[in-house]
């Protein structure tokens, strides 16, 4: 494995899913490609876990509700020290911890996702907990473009609204691709800021790519006055970091061979020191 | 029957701050108590199960014991996967109350009707159900499924049929509790919820000697004593206001099926929806669960068995 970087650098975390994938001969690679920049800020700069501890009573959470990019959660883990190298070079063996989905039972997870839509659900009465035990925790809910296809978001987009639930974030990946097609083709989302405004939301749309970016807006909106929710839109690239992976959906399904692993490692990890 | 469940949630709110209670809208005059005791435990979700049961969710991570009630038809049957993922597979402390559940809603068709929900919530894992018969067995069983921190689904069908037992049930999770003794070692009753008074009605006219016993879990469920009373008798009737498929009377065939083999007449919902509205006897009569037809077929029974 290579050597851990105190600085979430993307390199290395998509390198550390790269690694993964391919000792586990596993599928949602460009799922977790999207959102390395946004855990890689988010663990470097936001989230709070007093002592270290991913179940500190007191901590931010942080709810993977799109559960088909844990793998870049899993590097980000990695990297806080939650996870040690064997489990990410047996992943998928038989009897190991770590499944193909999020699952809560590993520390640092907070919700079991897959099934979507409930990630955000779960996120909001967490932010709702906070409100009313009056700590200054905060809750972020990382959802795909995708998943807002799914009823209970907007449900849950109602209710933070509703109770100015000020101290909740989503954000949303913006990558323009669910399982079957683009999701321009599948279910025409329209502009994804414009609905979480109306919804009462608080809403930025960045380069999901651009790490200064994505720190800039998060300060930006926790730093509102407004009693809003808010909502992080980042456009981003599916399977971004490995060219031939780049907005071909096919790796949202397709597993490396060793040629192909050679290629991505050879971009991706070509600039690792 | 009501009253009582109003009462305990109020108790249980008021002694311990971390109670909520989330309502998908539903309860309108149910709660005027505890909205007026507890305002701030009190949390309108919304028309919107699926949401309000993974908030519950999240509100059970951060420290809280939400009480989620809806009609039986929307909580638990509308919302099985969120119970399932969001709730019950980390063991989360909510309890989801599911009233008006079989024909309640006799006038109002198969969307609020629940026949099904028994059987959508006992396979999964984690999950305790729950089925009161009367308001002594709802306090035991609201004080129980708080104590146990752990998911529970408490079903609350017709609820005001009368009393099956004089005095507050003392139970353990997962025992039946004998509504009415008897020496019989033929026969003897199992039934739940709004139908163990019925079956006491028929037993005290037509079976003085055959013993009652009432279900208020119908998981866990004790096998022990399930299989005692299957060793004792040569008939087992169950009878439930749920589909005959995965409820009370498959729990019971369940178990005796593995430790006691017996002859076991099951009186539900046969595999059929609702077809025609009216009261709720006019609904029980267009199911087979009048007294009347329930006498028949324990009749017909006896006589081929």
């Amino acid at each position: 494995m290579t050597p851990l970087s105190k600085h979430f650098d993307p390199k290395i975390l998509r390198k550390t899913v790269l690694d993964m994938a391919y000792a586990g001969s596993t599928v949602h690679i460009g799922c977790a490609f999207s959102i390395i920049e946004l855990l890689a800020v988010l663990y470097r700069n936001h989230l709070r876990y007093p002592g270290n501890d991913p179940l500190a009573v007191d901590r931010d959470y942080f709810v993977l509700s799109k559960g088909h990019g844990v793998m870049a959660q899993y590097a980000c883990l990695r990297e806080m020290g939650w996870l040690k190298d064997e489990a990410f070079s047996a992943y998928f063996a038989d009897g190991s911890d770590l499944k193909g989905l999020s699952d809560s039972r590993v520390s640092g997870l907070e919700v079991t996702s897959g099934s979507l839509g409930h990630g955000f659900s779960v996120g909001v009465g967490m932010a709702m907990g906070a409100k009313l035990r009056g700590t200054d925790q905060k809750t972020y809910a990382l959802v795909g473009d995708g998943e807002i296809n799914e009823g209970p978001i907007w449900e849950g987009a109602l209710f933070a609204s509703h109770h100015q639930l000020k101290n909740f974030m989503v954000i949303v990946d913006e990558n323009g691709f669910q399982a079957m097609g683009s999701t321009e083709e599948v279910l025409k989302l329209g502009s994804i800021q414009a609905k979480f405004e109306s919804f009462g939301f608080e809403a930025l749309t960045l380069n999901g790519h651009d790490e200064a970016a994505i720190d800039g807006a998060i300060t930006q909106l926790w730093a509102s006055n407004s009693k809003s929710p808010k909502a992080l839109i980042a456009q981003t690239v599916k399977g971004k970091g490995v060219p031939f992976m780049e907005n071909n959906n096919i790796w949202h399904y397709t597993r490396l061979d060793s040629e192909t692993y050679a290629q991505a490692l050879a971009v991706v990890a070509g600039c690792v020191q | 029957m009501r009253a009582a469940f109003s009462e305990a949630l109020v108790r249980l709110a008021k002694a311990d701050p971390t109670v909520l209670l989330l309502t998908g809208d539903h309860g309108y005059a149910l709660f005027d108590d505890f909205r007026r005791e507890c305002p701030a435990q009190y949390i309108n979700a919304g028309i919107a199960e699926q949401n309000m049961v993974g908030m519950a969710a999240g509100l059970a991570r951060s420290g809280f014991r939400p009480f989620v009630y809806g009609l039986a038809a929307f909580i638990p049957v509308r919302v099985v996967e969120q119970i399932k993922l969001d709730v019950a597979h980390d063991r989360l402390p909510v309890i989801f109350i599911g009233d008006g559940a079989g024909f309640v809603y006799s006038h109002l068709g198969t969307s609020h009707q629940s026949t099904e929900d028994i059987a959508c919530t006992r396979a999964i894992p984690n999950l305790s159900v729950y089925s009161p018969a009367d308001r002594f067995e709802v306090t035991a069983c609201m004080e129980m499924a708080y104590h146990s921190k752990s998911p529970v689904y408490l079903r609350m069908g017709k609820s005001d049929r009368g009393d099956v037992h004089v005095a507050v049930a003392q139970a353990s999770v997962g025992s039946l509790l004998q509504a009415k003794p008897g020496k019989s070692d033929d026969i003897a009753f199992i039934a739940t919820g709004a139908l163990v008074r019925t079956t006491l009605d028929i037993a005290a006219d037509s079976y003085p000697d055959v013993s009652v016993w009432s279900a208020p879990f119908i998981k866990p469920l004790d096998n022990e004593q399930v299989t005692a009373i299957c060793k004792q008798h040569r008939i087992i009737v169950v009878l439930e206001e749920h589909s005959v498929l995965g409820g009370l009377g498959s729990a019971i065939a369940e178990i005796a099926s593995e430790f006691a083999p017996v002859r076991i007449l099951r009186i539900g919902v046969n595999d059929r929806y609702s077809e025609h509205c009216g009261t709720y006897e006019y609904l029980l009569k267009e199911h087979g669960l009048d007294r009347l037809t329930i006498e028949l077929r324990v009749h017909d029974f006896l006589t081929a068995n």
